[in-house]
């Protein structure tokens, strides 16, 4: 486990700005050297976040309604408030070239804004589901719009007009996530009692069905479900559909449970391995493939405040490196180079890791 | 979040003018409209008690007292109701449109945090001491002579082996019903027929008299006849427990535990009960409270609604007071876990029906929820405005044994702008 210090070396003494943009580290990566190269502050609990195709902006929803934009290579005077919604935005994705972001609502809206405008004002917002929008994906043509919501429907929309063109129907309790497969045919879903679908684009038509059910944890005490995907992502190579999310509920109510992370088979449609953490109670938010071969993922206790991130190799029972946060994740993303990570927190900041060995302070290389 | 209806309020609009029109041509025409027993319960003008019980401290802010928008508002959004002005949370959309039959008070603090204390406060309507329950003390002064169910009946599933009846007899302690299971040893045991019985009960009543005519204690028969009573009343009735609900009130009421006992506590009110108390459990959500809350608020709101729409439409609202309550609210912050942890310095009770003015907003808290901005109420004005509003005067004292002790706290006073 690695103790953070922040990295200031990338900060302008005079401005606190940080040269715009950063040059691409020349060190390895090296996750046990992951440490913090950036703070943004806000005075809410963030909700999730996203980093943008370029590699510009992080974005990050708050339990004040807003979603806020920051400069990766900026500092907190970077923040700008996009404000539409009425409600809490838990999923964001962008357009292919990151020109638009799509939010998805508690106010069972989906929002659309041009991603980099200095003030931000929707471009369009939907009426997307009757109850709360959970989660908004981007089709891999940049075409579609994939959303889900507490109507139990997983629906699809039209880009450029914001018109729907489709409405999976079949799952029975919550959609918590639902996300294209790269090869743009297909779509996964997860709902909150761990049931996995498998749906054809073209046809609206559910093509298979699985269960997750170690996902998913029915309280006898208190008679309710908790379960539901906190993300959920495929492989780059759409061979894996990776999920995050909990298990072993004991006690629904205090929140007391493990966490877990899923890879399921995608072609042949079965779990392929299941990780949990047995000595951290509490829940997996965020997960990240990355092309070294590695996972990442973020995690928040069920006490005290310490998140955690977790690399892990896939098929192995124990993180090969483990950093402590902090303050509680809500959420994870990878930036475009996938050099750097971009966790939300509980406490209103957003941190940005990096997972290679520091730079010395004239900017080159410093290998450990 | 608009949720299937499931019927439409003008079904109940037509219902109500049919009853009136029915009430108006005489006692024939509302015999058609009403169930024997929904005929007689009118008929007798017996005040009653419906307690829903939301165990575990549902949230305000998700219910009662919205405040979208603010720091500590959560995510839901509020709704217009029935009541020009008053807004609830979204998470009650059939609620919202029976708001002209409720009122809501927005300024409780208990003082306390603690779940039983809280139960206490509010049952009791004292903050310390052996006193009765709201339940039993009706059982003790609403209930008709010889009344055909026990007093206080307590649909529930789970423990809260609580002294209920304090220092009024055994006979209005709650009695504790496993969701919509028939007390046990309700049948009599085989080889005893209808005369046996009878002999057999004839002679315990005498065995009493001999005892007390020697000087026994009234009081140790007293409870053991009551209990006797108890039963023999209950084995009367036991195709109360027996009768599979209707299809149309599954449909109505929902198929879930909580709609099959709101099922049954309409059936005990329709005959006889004095006070029913129905628990929904599963609100101390300490994490995940916003989920936890759409699941559990989606049971309550069509269900509850359903029964308050029988009692309406039958007319026995106006003699049945509607209650809605927890033991406390929920914190305004939100813990990591997006939990709410327990807060008894801020909340909401609703209530309705019987001597309760409809419609209105008792007290206010802030901005934020934090703190009680307007009209304070405790545990004691509840139960003074409960039972002033069924027509007790909570001023005057229980009789025990010559020692006289205040039926409410002398302390507090009743809300007088909610009462009818």
């Amino acid at each position: 486990m690695t103790d953070l210090a922040e990295d200031k070396s990338m900060s302008d003494p005079q401005t606190g700005n940080r040269p715009a943009p950063p040059p691409l580290p020349e060190n390895p990566i090296d996750v046990t050297q992951t440490h913090v190269v950036a703070e943004f502050k806000h005075d809410i609990p963030l909700t999730t976040c996203r980093i943008d195709p370029t590699g510009q902006f992080v974005f990050a929803g708050a339990e004040d309604f807003h979603v806020y934009r920051w400069s990766l290579s900026g500092d907190d005077s970077s923040k700008t408030i996009f404000a539409g919604h009425q409600s809490w935005v838990r999923s964001l994705d962008f357009s292919r070239d990151g020109n638009l972001v799509f939010t998805a609502g508690y106010d069972h809206q989906i929002g659309v804004w041009n991603a980099a405008d200095a003030s931000p004002k929707p471009i369009r917002m939907i009426d997307a589901h009757k109850g709360w929008v959970r989660w908004v994906r981007v089709s891999p043509d940049g075409k579609l719009l994939a959303s889900c919501g507490n109507d139990n429907l997983i629906k699809l929309w039209s880009i450029p007009d914001g018109k729907l063109q489709q409405e999976f129907v079949g799952h029975k309790r919550y959609p918590y996530a639902a996300v294209f497969h790269p090869d743009g045919k297909r779509l996964a879903s997860f709902d909150l009692m761990g049931v996995i679908k498998d749906w054809d684009i073209e046809t609206g038509k559910e093509l298979r069905s699985i269960e997750a059910k170690f996902m998913w944890g029915f309280d006898q005490k208190f008679r309710a479900d908790m379960g539901g995907a906190r993300d959920m992502r495929f492989s780059e190579d759409g061979k894996t559909l990776i999920v995050a999310g909990l298990t072993e509920v004991t006690n629904a109510f205090a929140g007391v449970h493990k966490p877990m992370l899923l890879l399921v088979d995608w072609e042949k449609f079965e779990h392929r391995h299941k990780w949990k953490d047995d000595a951290y109670k509490g829940m997996a938010w965020g997960v990240c493939e990355h092309p070294d071969g590695f996972l990442v993922a973020s995690g928040a206790p069920q006490g005290g405040n310490k998140g955690m991130l977790w690399f892990l190799k896939p098929g192995e029972e124990k993180p090969f490196h483990s950093v402590q946060l902090s303050h509680c994740a809500r959420g994870l993303d990878i930036t475009p180079d996938k050099r750097q990570l971009a966790v939300p927190q509980f406490d209103g900041k957003l941190c940005v890791y990096q997972m290679t060995a520091p730079l010395n302070i004239s900017g080159t290389a410093r290998t450990s | 979040m608009r949720r299937e209806i499931g019927c439409n309020r003008i079904d109940h609009e037509v219902s109500r003018r049919s009853f009136v029109a029915g009430s108006a041509a005489g006692a024939a025409a509302v015999g058609g409209l009403l169930t024997p027993a929904q005929a007689e319960a009118v008929k007798s003008g017996q005040k009653r008690i419906l307690q829903v019980f939301l165990q575990g401290g549902v949230s305000q802010f998700e219910s009662w007292d919205p405040k979208p928008g603010t720091k500590y508002g959560g995510p839901f959004r509020s709704i217009p109701t029935s009541v020009p002005g008053t807004h609830i949370s979204e998470l009650l959309p059939h609620t919202a449109q029976r708001m002209h039959l409720l009122s809501i008070v927005r300024s409780v603090d208990l003082k306390t945090n603690d779940h039983r204390i809280g139960r206490l406060r509010l049952e009791k309507g004292r903050t310390t001491g052996e006193f009765p329950y709201v339940g039993a003390v009706a059982s003790k002064y609403l209930a008709p002579p010889n009344p055909p169910l026990p007093g206080y009946l307590h649909i529930t599933t789970r423990g809260l082996e609580d002294n209920t009846n304090a220092f009024l007899g055994a006979q209005h302690a709650q009695l504790k019903l496993l969701g919509v299971n028939a007390p046990e040893n309700l049948a009599r045991p085989a080889g005893i027929n209808e005369e046996a019985a009878q002999r057999r009960n004839e002679f315990r009543r005498l065995a009493n008299e001999r005892f007390a005519g020697r000087g026994g204690q009234p009081a140790f028969t007293e409870a053991f006849d009551s209990s006797f009573e108890m039963a023999r009343r209950l084995m009367k009735r036991k195709s109360l427990f027996e009768q599979e609900p209707s299809a149309k009130d599954v449909e109505r009421y929902g198929s879930h535990p909580f709609g099959v006992r709101c099922i049954l506590a309409r059936e005990l009110l329709n005959n006889g009960a004095t006070c029913v108390k129905v628990t929904h459990h599963g609100y101390d959500t300490h994490a995940e409270n916003f989920n936890f809350h759409l699941e559990q608020l989606d049971e309550f709101d069509k269900t509850f609604c359903m029964l308050l729409d029988d009692l309406h439409d039958s007319g026995m609202l106006e003699s049945t007071l509607v209650l809605v309550y927890s033991e406390f609210g929920r914190t305004p912050k939100l813990n990591q876990r997006y939990g709410r942890d327990h807060w008894g310095a801020s909340f909401s009770v609703a209530l309705g029906g019987c001597g309760i003015v409809p419609g209105a907003v008792v007290g206010s808290t802030n901005a934020d929820g934090t703190e009680v901005a307007k009209r304070e109420v405790r545990g004691g004005h509840l139960f003074h405005t409960y039972f002033r509003a069924l027509g007790l005067d909570t001023s005057a004292n229980h009789d025990i044994t010559g020692r006289p002790v205040p039926i409410g706290d002398p302390a507090a006073a009743p809300i007088e702008e909610l009462l009818a």
